[in-house]
C-alpha cells in the first residue's frame, strides 16, 4: 500500500512530458513577448535640428558602410582614431554590412532599420540623400551646419552640396565628389605625333569623333582597336553628356524631368551617328570586340586597344593605370557654352531617430572635411570641400608621377568641379538611372529613335516624380 | 484495499484536471508540443504573407506608414509599367526553356548515375556538386566562363568555327546563358530524386520486357517512363515554382541588381523588378502586389498540373489517381 501510494504521489511519465511542454512553450513566448531594448533617447525628430543633449563621456556612435575596397579598409580605422582623438568623448563602432558586388543587401538593412525605429546613428550611403529625405528618412542637419566648425553651408562645392538637399533643406553632406574628364594614353597619342596638352585637346564633339577616328582599327570588318567611346559610365555621366550640350535631364527647382528637349536629341542622334560612323552600327557587335569602357584593368584603354577613356578622379590612383596618362577636359556639344562634368559623391547621412544626432553630425563633419585628409591620401576621391588642403596628395600618385605631377592632376581636377552640372538630386533618382540606362540602350540598340525614347522616358519619370511629391 | 485502484480509476470516478476528458487533454498536449513551430509559422510565415497582401492595396515606402490606395498597384502593374510585362515575358522565356531542359538533363543524368560500377559514388557525387556551390559564386563563375573576349564557352566556340556570342552582353543570348546556368547548378537535387525513382522500379519488369524483344528505348519508353511519371510529376512542380522564382542568378549576373537588367533588359525576371521596386525604388507595396500575382498564378498553375496528373501521372499500384 505505501509502495503505490509513493508511485502515486511521484511525478508520473505523462506528467512529467505535460510539464515539460509547458515550460518549453511559456519560455518560447516569454522570448517572443521581450520587448526590444529601447534606444538612447534621440534629441530631435525629422528635420528640426534642435540642439541635443552635450555629448556624455563614452558616448558610443554607430557608423554603417555598404561598400568596401581594400584601400577603404585601411583608411577607416584611421580616420575613426583621429576624430576619436578630436571628439574624446565619442568613440565610433564601424560596421560593414555589405560589400561587392552590387553593395550587399546594405541598403534593405538601413532601411528595415529606420522603418523599424532603430537606425544607426550615421551612415555613408550610395544613393542619393535627396532620394532618402524624400521619403522621410533621413534628419535635416541645416542647424547643426550652420553653427558647425568646419561644414558650413557655404564650406562646399554647389551642386555636390545640393545633391543631398530636397525641398531647401540639407540632409547629408558629401565627402568626396568624385570629379571626372577623359584619360588618355600617352604613349598611343605621341606614336601618332598628336599633342597631349590640355590646351590642345578638343573643344567641341566634332573635333573629339575625329580624333578618335585617327585611333580606330579594323580588320576587315572586326574593329580592333577604338579612339574614344562615348557611351560608357551610364551611371552617372549621362547628366554630363547633356550639360555638354546646354541642356539637363533633371530640374530640382521645379521638379521636372527634362529629358525631351532638342539638345538632348541632338546629344543622343550624335552618339548614333559615332556608333555608325566608328563602331560598325551594331552596338553588340561592337561590344563584342572589346570591353570599352573606363580605365580599369579589365577594360580596353588598359589593355591598350581604347586610347582615350572618360571616368572619375579616383581611377587615377583606383586603376592603377600602368602607362603615362593625362586627363583633360570633356569638349562642349553644337548647342554648348562651356565645358562641364560631373561628380559622384560618398554621401554621410544621419538616418531618422538616429540615438546620437549630434554627435552624429560631428562625426559626418569630420569625414567630409579634415578627415578626407586620411581618406584623400589613399584614394583620389576629389573633396567636395572647399578649404581641403590643396598640399594635401594622393600617396600612390605621388610616388606613381611624383609631386608636381600629382598636384597638377590633384588642382585639374578640384578646379574642374567649379563648373560641375546639378545631378544627383532627383527624389526618384535610382529608378531614374535606371530608366535613362534603358532608354539610352534602346536608342543605341536602335530600337528607339532618340527624340521617341526620350519623351517615353520623361513621362515615365514625371509620372514617378509626381507619385512620391504630389502637387498641392 | 486502497481506494486507489486501479479499476476505480477506470470507472471514471478519478479526478478530471480541469474537468477535460481523457482525449482533449491528450490533445492539448499534443498542440503544446507542436506550439513552437506553429507560433513561428504564424509569426514568420503566415503573418509575412497576409501583411504583404495588405500592403498590396496600399502605397507602402517602408519608411512611412501604409497608405490605402485599393487597387492602384494592380493597375499601375497590368496597364502603365512596360517593364512589367517585360520582366513577365523574360520570366516565362526562362520557365518554358529552363524546366523541360533541366528535367531532361536531370534524368539523363539519373539515367547514367543509376549503374553498378565502381566509383559510381564518386561520379554522383560530382554531378551534385555544383548545386551545392552559392548561387553567387556559381554566377560569378559563369559570368566569367561566358565573357565575350576572355572567357572559355567563347573560346571553345571559336575551337569549332563557330562564332563567339555576346551572352551576357547580348539582348538575344542573355538569357539563354542565365538557363545554362541555372541548368548546371539546378540539376542536382531533380537528378538525385529521379535515382531514387528510378531505383523504385522493379527490376523484374525491365527483365521481362528484354524477354520479350524490347530494346533500350522500347524500355524506357514503355516500362521506365510510365513508372517515373510520380518522380516527374513532383520534379515538373518544384521546377516550375522555383523558375518563376528565379532571383539570385539574375540579380548578381545583371551588375549585381543596378543599372540595366542586362541589355535590352534581358535578364529583368519578375523577381528582379520586384525587388527593386521593393528596395531601390522604395514602392513596397508595388511590390507586394508583384508578389500576390506570383502567388495566385503559382497556385493556379499547381492546381493545373495536378489536375492534369490523373491523365498521365501512373502509380505502381497499377492506376491512375
Amino acid at each position: 500500500m505505501g509502495t503505490k501510494e509513493t508511485e502515486q504521489n511521484a511525478l508520473s511519465r505523462r506528467d512529467f512530458i505535460r510539464l515539460t511542454g509547458i515550460g518549453s512553450g511559456a519560455a518560447l513566448l516569454a522570448a517572443c513577448g521581450a520587448a526590444p531594448a529601447t534606444p538612447p533617447s534621440a534629441a530631435s525628430t525629422a528635420g528640426t535640428g534642435a540642439a541635443a543633449a552635450p555629448p556624455q563621456k563614452t558616448t558610443e556612435i554607430s557608423w554603417w558602410n555598404g561598400y568596401s575596397t581594400n584601400t577603404v579598409k585601411q583608411v577607416t580605422p584611421l580616420m575613426i582614431a583621429e576624430f576619436q582623438k578630436l571628439y574624446p568623448g565619442v568613440t565610433v563602432k564601424y560596421e560593414l554590412t555589405g560589400g561587392p558586388p552590387g553593395g550587399g543587401d546594405f541598403q534593405e538593412k538601413l532601411l528595415a532599420s529606420i522603418a523599424s525605429g532603430n537606425p544607426p546613428d550615421t551612415a555613408t550611403v550610395f544613393s542619393t540623400p535627396a532620394e532618402f529625405a524624400a521619403r522621410g528618412s533621413l534628419q535635416a542637419i541645416d542647424q547643426e551646419m550652420s553653427t558647425a566648425k568646419w561644414a558650413k553651408p557655404d564650406a562646399f562645392f554647389s551642386n555636390p552640396l545640393k545633391s543631398c538637399q530636397f525641398q531647401g533643406k540639407t540632409y547629408g553632406l558629401p565627402s568626396s565628389a568624385g570629379a571626372g574628364g577623359i584619360f588618355l594614353n600617352v604613349e598611343k597619342f605621341k606614336a601618332k605625333g598628336i599633342s597631349t596638352k590640355r590646351e590642345d585637346f578638343p573643344k567641341t564633339w566634332d573635333e573629339l569623333k575625329r580624333l578618335s577616328a585617327e585611333f580606330l582599327v579594323k580588320d576587315g570588318d572586326t574593329i580592333k582597336e577604338v579612339g574614344f567611346v562615348p557611351w560608357t559610365s551610364l551611371d552617372w555621366l549621362p547628366h554630363v553628356w547633356s550639360g555638354l550640350n546646354g541642356g539637363k535631364l533633371f530640374d530640382a527647382t521645379t521638379g521636372k524631368y527634362v529629358l525631351a528637349t532638342d539638345s538632348n536629341v541632338e546629344w543622343l542622334n550624335f552618339w548614333v551617328t559615332w556608333l555608325d560612323e566608328q563602331g560598325g552600327g551594331d552596338i553588340e557587335k561592337f561590344n563584342l570586340a572589346g570591353k570599352w569602357g573606363d580605365t580599369y584593368p579589365d577594360h580596353a584603354f588598359q589593355q591598350k586597344k581604347q586610347a582615350m577613356a572618360q571616368g572619375g578622379s579616383w581611377e587615377a590612383t583606383d586603376s592603377e593605370i600602368p602607362f603615362e596618362w593625362e586627363c583633360v577636359k570633356f569638349p562642349v556639344g553644337p548647342s554648348g557654352s562651356k565645358s562641364v562634368t560631373g561628380f559622384w559623391p560618398n554621401w554621410w547621412v544621419v538616418p531618422k531617430g538616429s540615438p546620437h544626432p549630434q554627435e552624429a553630425f560631428e562625426f559626418i563633419e569630420y569625414i567630409s572635411t579634415k578627415g578626407w585628409e586620411i581618406w584623400f591620401q589613399g584614394i583620389m576621391d576629389t573633396p567636395a570641400w572647399k578649404a581641403f588642403p590643396a598640399d594635401i596628395l594622393t600617396k600612390k600618385l605621388v610616388a606613381k608621377v611624383g609631386v608636381a605631377r600629382a598636384k597638377d592632376v590633384n588642382q585639374f581636377f578640384a578646379q574642374y568641379l567649379n563648373d560641375s552640372v546639378e545631378m544627383w538630386n532627383s527624389p526618384v533618382e535610382s529608378f531614374a538611372d535606371n530608366t535613362i540606362k534603358d532608354m539610352i540602350d534602346q536608342v543605341l540598340h536602335k530600337k528607339q529613335k532618340p527624340k521617341e525614347a526620350l519623351q517615353a522616358a520623361q513621362t515615365v519619370l514625371q509620372a514617378k516624380v509626381d507619385e512620391v511629391i504630389p502637387k498641392s | 484495499m486502497s481506494r486507489f485502484t486501479s479499476a476505480t480509476r477506470r470507472q471514471g470516478t478519478a479526478r478530471r484536471p480541469l474537468g477535460l476528458s481523457r482525449r482533449v487533454r491528450d490533445n492539448l498536449r499534443a498542440y503544446l508540443f507542436v506550439s513552437p513551430w506553429i507560433i513561428s509559422l504564424l509569426v514568420f510565415t503566415a503573418y509575412p504573407v497576409f501583411a504583404s497582401f495588405y500592403f498590396s492595396l496600399t502605397k507602402y515606402t517602408v519608411l512611412n506608414p501604409p497608405e490605402w490606395v485599393g487597387l492602384n498597384n494592380f493597375r499601375t502593374m497590368f496597364t502603365k509599367d512596360p517593364l512589367y510585362w517585360k520582366s513577365v515575358w523574360n520570366t516565362l522565356y526562362y520557365a518554358v526553356l529552363s524546366v523541360p531542359l533541366g528535367l531532361a538533363v536531370a534524368l539523363g543524368l539519373a539515367m547514367l548515375l543509376n549503374q553498378r560500377s565502381w566509383g559510381i559514388g564518386i561520379y554522383r557525387t560530382a554531378f551534385y556538386l555544383p548545386s551545392l556551390m552559392p548561387a553567387v559564386a556559381s554566377t560569378l563563375l559563369w559570368i566569367v566562363l561566358l565573357d565575350p573576349q576572355l572567357g572559355l564557352v567563347n573560346a571553345g566556340l571559336t575551337l569549332v568555327r563557330l562564332p563567339r556570342l555576346g551572352w551576357l552582353q547580348s539582348a538575344a543570348w542573355a538569357m539563354p546563358g542565365l538557363i545554362l546556368m541555372s541548368v548546371w547548378s539546378g540539376s542536382g537535387p531533380p537528378m538525385l530524386i529521379f535515382l531514387a525513382g528510378l531505383k523504385d522500379i522493379p527490376q523484374s519488369l525491365i527483365d521481362a520486357a528484354m524477354i520479350d524483344g524490347a530494346n533500350s528505348w522500347q524500355r524506357f519508353r514503355h516500362v521506365v517512363l510510365p513508372l517515373l511519371t510520380p518522380t516527374i510529376f513532383f520534379n515538373l512542380i518544384i521546377s516550375i515554382i522555383a523558375s518563376f522564382q528565379v532571383f539570385a542568378v539574375a540579380f548578381v549576373a545583371s551588375t549585381g541588381g543596378s543599372g540595366s537588367a542586362g541589355p535590352l533588359n534581358a535578364l529583368l525576371v519578375y523577381m528582379l523588378l520586384l525587388y527593386r521596386s521593393a528596395f531601390n525604388y522604395f514602392e513596397m507595396g508595388y511590390a507586394s502586389a508583384m508578389a500576390l500575382t506570383m502567388f495566385v498564378v503559382l497556385v493556379l498553375i499547381t492546381l493545373l498540373l495536378v489536375r492534369s496528373s490523373s491523365y498521365w501521372v501512373y502509380y505502381q499500384a497499377g492506376r491512375r489517381r
